[in-house]
């Protein structure tokens, strides 16, 4: 390191013009580069500020506008999902966040309250949800995304502190649980929406409403097919200076920092990937299709990962029967954690059509194939319900040679649903509570909706368990 | 190659790179720094090719991430000043090597090697890391610090009066 750490300059490679003796002009060679420092924060100030100007116009978009009411919230459970909830909340107009709760204070909570500040808000930030309700006198709704076996009591204490409850999916991690959530609800009169967000998707509202319920376009749905398929994805876990004390997690029910970060996987603290994803999904089922399930019969086991660390079955596949309106079907999921291809779809066929239908706005996001013995859809392509039809590639391929065997169908032209979510996945939902917080909207998913969709999930963890076809008592969706 | 010495203007030119390369790997460091939760978790589970195993590795252990992360962050910083301001110009020229040595590897170009990864190029072996590590290794060997930069009042400083040192 010639001349630069003393150790001596090799004198093979002499550096042109040398540095001789320390005078004014070797003073001013050494310090010519540092303009360049001075040029680089002038830039990184200007980029600073140009960030904070976005991040100001985006707070002050937030603001309730004239005669809107502002309302006080606070969350509770600042983990990746209470993140996502956030960020999209932050996008909803007129909401102060008054408090953060979170139990991994060295994280989780330092992250979002941090996070809120850069847009203006200034929470106060709790580690114990009850400690918060005490001195948040102001709160007018608690944001619930905590781990699923929390969910009942921090729905009820909060419920009954006189708070709006918007809770996360699954309601609870048992129906005991679910159940008393509903009862709380009642008691107090407030509201509790379930984070189902699927039911306030502009495009899910446009194909129940207008392609199902109105222009009957699918004609009578007869079978179901729908799948969540998630690569292999590596365990949580947490930096050791970030590491929360076992007495700290033992007070909230967790046994050590994996089993807190990995909570899904545990019975007693979630449901595996079928309540995680699936719920979503199945929820949709009984949505589209006008009916709770009369049976279960399912599949699944710990296939892949240690069932040490994951206790619920990481590949499940379940089939469902529905006593429709309009007659029998049957519905088919699976979800699998060992291999991502093709995703997560809905995927509902009737007699008449086919809807295939995602959350994601870049795979499966609406398209619609129309049975060639079906009605014409032209009435409904000039209102807009659907897109005009795109010639079929299998229909093009055989145009161009290939004979297709006489058992095959003839290819269904193929619409798209003309409807698009420009927003995060949650906003519109989380958007529906607070409008129903103001008086201004109904709840699209109040509590007893999806207690129905907790039944007919949490039933196929015990089918697997029971490897029996299991029935369910129209009563059993009553709580 | 005895006494080869490179032209005054050369030298410019190679100033102005380092002071290029250093802004720019300055700013890839300072983002990450100020970013509120940035981490090269995600960087490091696409990793493809020969060494993916190693950096799925990394990326499955928190506490080798979590270090993985401060150095990245911190090391980028200071790799750039030294950069722009010509200070111990060798060694920063080094530890810049290193860093963008280990982002080529975790998603090298290589031949049959595919990416999900959107990228605004083609590459097929060098790509602009390759690029940008080819310039460091210049700035290295030329001891640019040394012609403009603080390494010059420093080896006046230091070296030439150790060099000068009765024995």
């Amino acid at each position: 390191m010639a001349g630069e750490d003393g150790t001596g300059a090799p004198k093979t490679q002499a550096a042109p013009d040398e540095p001789r003796k320390l005078g004014r002009r070797e003073v001013l060679k050494g310090l010519s580069t540092v303009p360049a420092l001075g040029l680089f924060g002038y830039a990184w100030e200007k980029q600073r500020r140009y960030q904070q100007a976005k991040v100001d116009e985006i707070a002050a978009a937030a603001k309730a506008p004239e005669g809107l009411r502002e309302i006080n919230i606070a969350l509770l459970g600042a983990g990746a999902q209470g993140q996502v909830l956030t960020d999209a909340m932050l996008r909803i107009h007129g909401l102060r966040f008054r408090a953060v709760c979170d139990i991994w204070t060295e994280y989780n909570q330092k992250r979002v309250v941090n996070s809120l500040k850069r847009f203006k808000h200034e929470p106060n930030a709790y580690e114990d949800y009850r400690e918060m309700l005490d001195k948040e006198k102001e709160l007018d709704a608690v944001i619930i995304a905590t781990p699923d076996f929390w969910h009942s009591q921090h729905t009820v204490d909060c419920l009954k502190a006189g708070k709006h409850v918007y809770c996360e999916k699954e309601m609870s991690n048992t129906l005991e649980g679910a159940r008393a959530m509903v009862a709380a609800q009642r008691e107090t009169g407030k509201l509790l929406q379930i984070g189902h967000q699927r039911r306030s998707n502009p495009r899910y509202l446009h194909c129940y409403d207008k392609i199902i319920q109105e222009a009957k376009m699918l004609g009578r749905i007869v079978t179901v097919y729908g799948q969540w398929n998630r690569g292999v994805t590596p365990d949580l876990g947490a930096p050791d200076r970030y590491v929360i004390s076992d007495a700290r997690l033992a007070h909230y029910g967790f046994k050590n920092m994996h089993q807190f970060r990995n909570w899904r996987w545990y019975k007693g603290k979630g449901g595996g990937p079928i309540v995680d994803l699936g719920s979503h999904q199945i929820d949709i089922y009984g949505w589209f299709l006008g009916a709770n399930p009369s049976h279960v019969m399912a599949s699944g086991g710990n296939l892949y990962y240690d069932p040490k660390t994951h206790e619920w079955y990481d590949t499940v596949m379940a089939v469902y029967d529905f006593d429709t309106p309009l007659g029998p079907a049957k519905a088919y999921y699976q979800t699998q954690t060992t291999n991502g291809s093709q995703g997560y779809f809905e995927n509902f066929m009737g007699d008449q059509g086919t809807l295939l239908i995602s959350e994601s706005e870049v795979n499966y996001a609406g398209q619609l194939y129309r049975d060639p013995n079906a009605p014409s859809w032209d009435e409904w392509v000039q209102k807009g319900y659907v897109s005009a039809p795109k010639e079929q590639e299998t229909r093009a391929k055989s145009d161009s040679g290939a004979i297709a065997d006489v058992r095959e169908s003839v290819a269904p032209d193929q619409h798209t649903v003309p409807v698009t979510l420009r927003d995060p996945y949650h906003q519109p939902h989380l958007q529906n509570f607070f409008d129903a917080v103001r008086g201004q909207a109904r709840l699209n998913c109040p509590a007893e909706v999806a207690y129905e969709t907790a039944v007919a999930v949490l039933k196929v963890n015990e089918a697997i368990e029971a490897k029996s076809r299991l029935s369910f008592n129209p009563q059993d969706f009553k709580a | 190659m005895d006494e080869w010495k490179t032209s005054r203007s050369g030298m410019i030119a190679i100033t102005v790179l380092r002071v290029v390369v250093g802004w720019h790997v300055l700013y890839e460091g300072l983002a990450k720094l100020t970013s509120p939760s940035w981490s090269a978790a995600g960087y490091l589970r696409v990793s493809r090719g020969p060494f993916s195993g190693l950096f799925h590795w990394i990326a499955g252990n928190p506490q080798l991430l979590d270090q993985a992360n401060q150095i990245t962050m911190y090391g980028l910083t200071i790799v750039g000043v030294l950069l722009i301001l010509g200070l111990f110009t060798r060694l920063a020229a080094a530890g810049g090597i290193a860093f963008i040595l280990l982002f080529y590897l975790c998603n090298p170009p290589f031949v049959g090697y595919f990416y999900s990864i959107p990228s605004e190029g083609s590459y097929l072996i060098v790509n602009k890391n390759l690029v940008e590590i080819s310039a460091l290794v210049v700035i290295l060997v030329t001891r640019s610090g040394l012609f403009a930069g603080l390494d010059r009042i420093l080896h006046l400083l230091v070296f030439r009066r150790t060099r000068l040192a009765p024995a």
